[in-house]
């Protein structure tokens, strides 16, 4: 039941986070799009309509930003992160098991470190109402709450990850990993 | 304790960290906040949150995920089967025949996929049974494929040349057209070395027997043509200051979606699992910059690479000198470590170096960016040798072995570059701004 919950709230955060990049590129195209009429306008009747989405930079920012932090526990689980295995891999098992131990022990301790902060930072934007520069003043602590959520979500899933990890069972990004090597084997 | 020392600490650190396996853009945030808590009274936490916020929400990283995204459908069109049929026509002439497909091949597929690992994967998944069946040397098929695949971080829209810029504030649509001509050069090289191989080694070469017609070639080329003029309107709009690279990237990924419609390639499946591969590498490869981002002004804080910027600079190197050592240091390092780590690694600490020397930082970033290239394919960790083990079984020191002639030929261009400058810099100078 437990492991169920989780594993939807991992893999939604995930799919959020790719939404989020086609966002990202409908924006882009619609400002583009814009601009090239603007473009023709200005070579046909000398002036432009001036047609633009405005703060569009911004959110375009804001976007990328939501994307980047929700899709993190998604990209961990799945074994996308970058790591260095060359030693690991020359290890025996039960060493490597010690070392995925610290690995996790490590990451999770600086993600929760950093999540506490990155709320502390979104409560600040809050009472202090900070707002963005653009043409559209956005709160910023709505954008921020992003990063704050895929860190927690990322916090969860190490710790998640360290508990299987103790109780001898194959850990998210190893399971993926050999799955996929599966996959190309076959 | 003496700034060296602080700085040999953090870098043992940094290398125990990676070494045990973790993740790097976790190694960079940690060592960043050991480096801060032992040697500054700032507030680590506060100070992790702002620019990590501040690093991540950029109008111009948005480039990365729309330019990885592109890859990601084009790759997943039937570009690679393509690009056998519409090359091959036209080099069973030159010394060297079909060899050149993968240059030539590697050349376009890598402007469209900015990863070099991907680049030799895609390339040889075709081109290793079709070159070996026809009786060409191993050696050269495995050198041409692992060399050529490297131009994948060059040639423009490059990943790697937008992570440089993102963390060194530099103009990314000037690196583009600052790579074109190194880009140019490097592939002129490769074909140019294959040629002269092909001309000693004539009994070597097999012939070919299918005489096209030209309009028979001609039809094989033109699946081909809609992704080379993808990647020309992509880029020249850049140059002409029509687009950002993120306007740009956008609408290449439009243009790849149409693309792959119109080819058949495109359903529900391969669209989704484009986005989401897209989503995972570029949430990767922004990590790493967030972690980068927050290892630059920790080490800000700490007053390091200030320090040894001023210790550099007492030492009178030579231009030539400095460039040398750092060629060696990046090899070093990018035996280990993989591209993207290596160039952010570089930013937070040996920018400023640099730029105490008196070295553009434009120039700098395409230098860069060849040393990079020149580490994948050198033992134990060169990515590319590891993909062509992969693919073909055979051990992964005889295609450093093969990959060797290249390696020597990259150095080679990295000379010339030192040697002309003008060979980056003229194109970003000429650019309308």
């Amino acid at each position: 039941m437990i492991r169920k919950t989780l594993d939807t709230i991992y893999n939604a955060s995930g799919y959020l986070a790719a939404f989020f990049l086609m966002i990202i590129c409908l924006l882009v195209i619609c400002q583009v799009g814009l601009n090239s009429i603007d473009r023709i306008s200005t070579m046909i009747t000398g002036t432009a309509f001036g047609l633009t989405i405005p703060s569009y930079a911004d959110f375009t920012g804001f976007f990328l930003a939501a994307s980047s932090f929700l899709a993190l526990t998604y990209t961990m689980r799945s074994g996308s992160h970058i790591r260095v295995t060359l030693i690991f891999s020359n290890l025996s098992p039960r060493v490597q098991k010690v070392l995925e131990g610290w690995c996790l022990l490590f990451a999770a301790t600086i993600t929760i470190y950093f999540s506490y902060y990155t709320g502390y930072l979104v409560y600040e934007s809050f009472i202090y109402n900070d707002l963005s520069p653009g043409m559209i003043a956005v709160p910023l602590w709505i954008p921020q709450t992003t990063m704050f959520l895929g860190l927690v979500i990322l916090s969860i899933s190490l710790v998640d990850d360290l508990i299987t990890l103790l109780s001898r069972k194959t850990i998210s990004y190893n399971q993926s990993l050999e799955q996929h090597a599966e996959k190309i084997n076959k | 304790m003496s700034e060296i020392t602080m700085t040999l600490c953090l870098l043992l650190l940094l290398f125990a960290f990676l070494g045990s396996g973790i993740w790097v853009a976790f190694s960079l945030l940690g060592v960043g906040m050991i480096g801060m808590m032992a040697f500054t009274g700032a507030p680590v936490g506060n100070v992790l949150a702002t620019t990590v916020w501040g690093a991540s929400n950029s109008w111009a990283l948005a480039a990365l995920p729309l330019f990885i995204w592109m890859g990601e459908i084009l790759f997943r069109s039937r570009l690679s089967e393509d690009m056998f049929e519409g090359l091959a026509p036209w080099l069973t002439h030159l010394p060297g025949r079909l060899l050149h497909v993968n240059v030539l091949g590697c050349g376009i597929f890598a402007a469209v996929s900015g990863s070099s690992a991907a680049t030799a994967a895609t390339i040889g998944k075709m081109s290793i049974p079709e070159l070996s069946e026809r009786g060409y040397p191993q050696n050269m098929i495995l050198g041409t494929l692992a060399g050529s695949a490297t131009l994948g971080l060059l040639i423009p829209p490059s990943i790697i040349l937008i992570v440089y810029g993102v963390a060194t504030e530099q103009s990314i649509a000037r690196l583009f057209i600052g790579g074109v001509l190194p880009g140019i050069l490097l592939v002129s090289l490769f074909l140019g070395y294959v040629i002269i191989w092909s001309l000693i080694n004539r009994d070597k070469i097999p012939q070919e027997e299918n005489h096209y017609t030209f309009k028979q070639k001609l039809e094989g080329t033109k699946r081909l043509l809609p992704v080379v003029l993808l990647i020309g309107g992509v880029l020249g709009s850049i140059y002409a200051g029509i687009a950002s690279p993120t306007d740009a990237a956008a609408v290449g990924v439009l243009l790849a979606l149409i693309l792959s419609q119109l080819t058949g390639s495109l359903t529900k499946q391969t669209f989704i699992e484009g986005l989401l591969g897209a989503t995972k590498t570029s949430c990767m490869i922004a990590f790493i910059l967030a972690g980068a981002a927050f290892l630059t002004v920790a080490m800000g804080f700490t007053g390091i690479p200030k320090m040894l910027a001023q210790w550099i600079a007492t030492m009178g190197l030579s231009h030539y000198a400095l460039l040398g050592a750092l060629t060696v240091f990046f090899i070093i390092l990018g035996c280990f470590l993989d591209g993207i780590s290596v160039v952010v690694l570089t930013t937070s600490v040996v920018m400023p170096m640099v730029q105490q020397a008196g070295i553009d930082p434009l120039w700098f970033g395409i230098f860069v960016v060849i040393v990079v290239e020149m580490s994948q394919i050198t033992p134990p960790v060169g990515f590319n040798l590891f993909v062509i083990q992969g693919l073909t079984g055979v051990n992964i020191l005889r295609v450093a072995y093969a990959a060797l002639p290249f390696f020597l030929l990259l150095l080679l261009a990295l000379g010339i570059i030192v040697a002309v400058p003008e060979v980056v810099t003229i194109l970003p100078e000429m650019m309308s701004s």
